[in-house]
């Protein structure tokens, strides 16, 4: 597919200009290095590229671009310890909703300093403009807690993570995928932003699957636990029992 | 190398895995012992969720055991009988453990639960076998013979039955009720529970040793064959990778720990298992006790 649109733009875009028709050339062009990833039971973490280019110079007189990754919604609960008689329990808790469970930030610049904040929570351009529903325990602290242990864990990246850019139009960001991500739909953003406005914007799919053996395993506990249970007992026994043939001393 | 467990969804070294499945098996063939106790705490500490830890721990000391079940059943040194009425009492022991499980993970406590009885069952154990032992290798020293077996009270309740490869000839109610209380904790701490049936047997029930660790093998077996499906069909938190590659370096382990067993004294032997035993508990209070290094903690919602 990536082909066949690259063909076309070659093939039209001299025409479009013999015709000297107003079709303005796109001011962003932007592609994912794979649009898969697959968790096998070999996997131990990967990274999102995604590339393009602008038509302006890239820097703060130019364009600027933003990259925003967002993985699967999923549901949190998010647990305070507390001291009691001297042994450190579980206490409040609050549940989140419509947590994503990755969610990456990459931009040419820090994004407070290229965009308004009327802007910034339109598009969710922060880890403090995300639309959470809290549950249970109320209070900012459990949101902060949220943050900083996704944060921690690599499922949410919000540090200075600067795209890279080259020959002035070029653009590349790479942003991690720990081995802990959830399959599903990835949603990637990238945003051109000109004199504090987002002007452009297109939407890129990543699908993150598991494959192989660790989704067929998966799969049979979830859809066929009492098969899966038979089959991890027999295989548990067989193994023992291998075991004590090969190993035995005589 | 690193290997994605499917059921914990994350991904571990698997030659950590072969490393504390080894560790593990050369202590349970040195001791005689499913290594259940060792085994779950392990995993917690490398990051497993305590549920999968507990249900692959069950599945794993199944494995390891079926293996030293098979080399006491040649030796004639299993107790069917008695075996039998311990399962009864640990089929019904391990359904009431998973359901009272599936309840603490709903509550959100069942990394506290698993810590505190892991600190109370193991601390008391260890406890008392380091005692038992270092009196017995103090009364070797005036060597006074010892009777066949003490009668209990308990031996004399009603339904009596004639265990013969044990020569007892006692009520079923005291073994029922050994062999329920194992099933709820092997359940809930993902062990076998061989380490506390070897000296309930001895000492409440008053077993012969030489069928003790063969039939003791004999529950384990069927018990933790019992908890590993049910927790996969009600908490779905067994990972057969998470086994295979731990019993992988188990039962090799097994092997050469069995080797050296042969070469200690049995007081030795339970004095240093209860020393064992005893350490576990200690590490685990203590990381019940100390601060957390984070006061908030995430997880799914179950």
């Amino acid at each position: 597919m990536k082909w066949l649109w690259l063909a076309l733009l070659l093939v039209l875009a001299p025409a479009a200009v013999a015709q000297e028709a107003a079709v303005a050339p796109p001011s962003l062009a932007a592609e994912l290095s794979v649009n898969r990833v697959e968790v096998t039971t070999a996997f131990s973490g990967s990274e999102i590229l995604v590339f393009g280019a602008t038509e302006r110079l890239i820097g703060p007189e130019g364009d600027e671009v933003v990259v925003l990754v967002t993985g699967p919604e999923t549901s949190m609960i998010v647990r305070q310890k507390v001291s009691v008689m001297g042994f450190w329990i579980n206490g409040a808790s609050a549940r989140f909703n419509r947590v994503p469970s990755y969610w990456a930030l990459a931009s040419t610049r820090p994004v407070p300093a290229m965009l308004d904040r009327v802007e910034r929570s339109e598009l969710r351009l922060g880890l403090d403009q995300l639309p959470l529903v809290q549950l249970g325990a109320q209070g900012p602290t459990f949101r902060l807690a949220l943050a900083d242990l996704q944060q921690d864990a690599g499922l949410w990246v919000d540090r200075d993570r600067p795209i890279q850019v080259s020959g002035g139009r070029l653009f590349h960001a790479r942003l991690p995928l720990p081995a802990t991500v959830a399959h599903g739909i990835y949603q990637v953003q990238v945003m051109l932003v000109r004199d504090r406005r987002v002007v452009a914007r297109q939407e890129l799919r990543l699908d993150v699957v598991r494959t192989g053996t660790a989704a067929w395993i998966a799969d049979i506990a979830r859809e066929q636990p009492v098969l899966y249970g038979i089959a991890c007992i027999i295989l548990a026994a067989m193994a023992g029992w291998i075991g004590s043939v090969v190993f035995r001393r005589n | 190398m690193q290997v994605y467990l499917p059921i914990a969804e994350m991904s571990v070294d698997a030659l950590l895995l072969l490393g504390i499945g080894f560790g593990v098996g050369w202590l349970s063939g040195l001791f005689g012992v499913g290594g259940g106790f060792l085994l779950t705490p392990l995993l917690i500490l490398i990051g497993i969720p305590s549920p999968v830890a507990v249900g692959s721990g069950a599945n794993q000391t199944l494995g390891a055991s079926v293996s030293g079940l098979i080399a006491q059943w040649r030796r004639g040194n299993v107790d069917v009988r008695m075996g039998t009425v311990l399962i009864i009492g640990g089929f019904f022991g391990s359904l009431a453990g998973v359901q009272l499980f599936a309840w603490l993970r709903r509550a959100g406590q069942v990394d506290l639960a698993v810590a505190i009885f892991y600190v109370v069952v193991l601390g008391g154990v260890g406890a008392l076998m380091v005692r038992e032992s270092v009196a017995a290798i103090l009364r070797r020293k005036r060597s006074r013979p010892a009777r066949l077996h003490e009668h209990l009270w308990m031996h004399g309740l009603p339904f009596k039955m004639r265990f013969r490869k044990s020569r007892l000839y006692i009520s079923v109610i005291p073994p029922l009720g050994i062999g329920f209380a194992i099933g709820v904790l092997s359940a809930i701490m993902g062990v076998g529970g061989g380490f506390m049936l070897v000296p309930a047997m001895i000492y409440l029930l008053g077993m012969p040793t030489a069928v003790v660790i063969g039939t003791s093998l004999f529950q384990v077996v069927f018990v933790t064959a019992n908890v590993t499906f049910l927790q996969a069909i009600q908490v779905g938190s067994v990972d057969i990778v998470l086994t295979l590659l731990l019993l992988a370096g188990g039962v090799s382990g097994a092997q050469f720990g069995a080797a050296m067993g042969t070469k200690l004294r049995g007081e030795e032997m339970r004095a240093l298992l209860g020393a064992l035993v005893l350490a576990v508990a200690l590490s685990l209070l203590w990381d019940l006790l100390r601060v957390p290094e984070a006061l908030f903690v995430i997880g799914p919602v179950p």
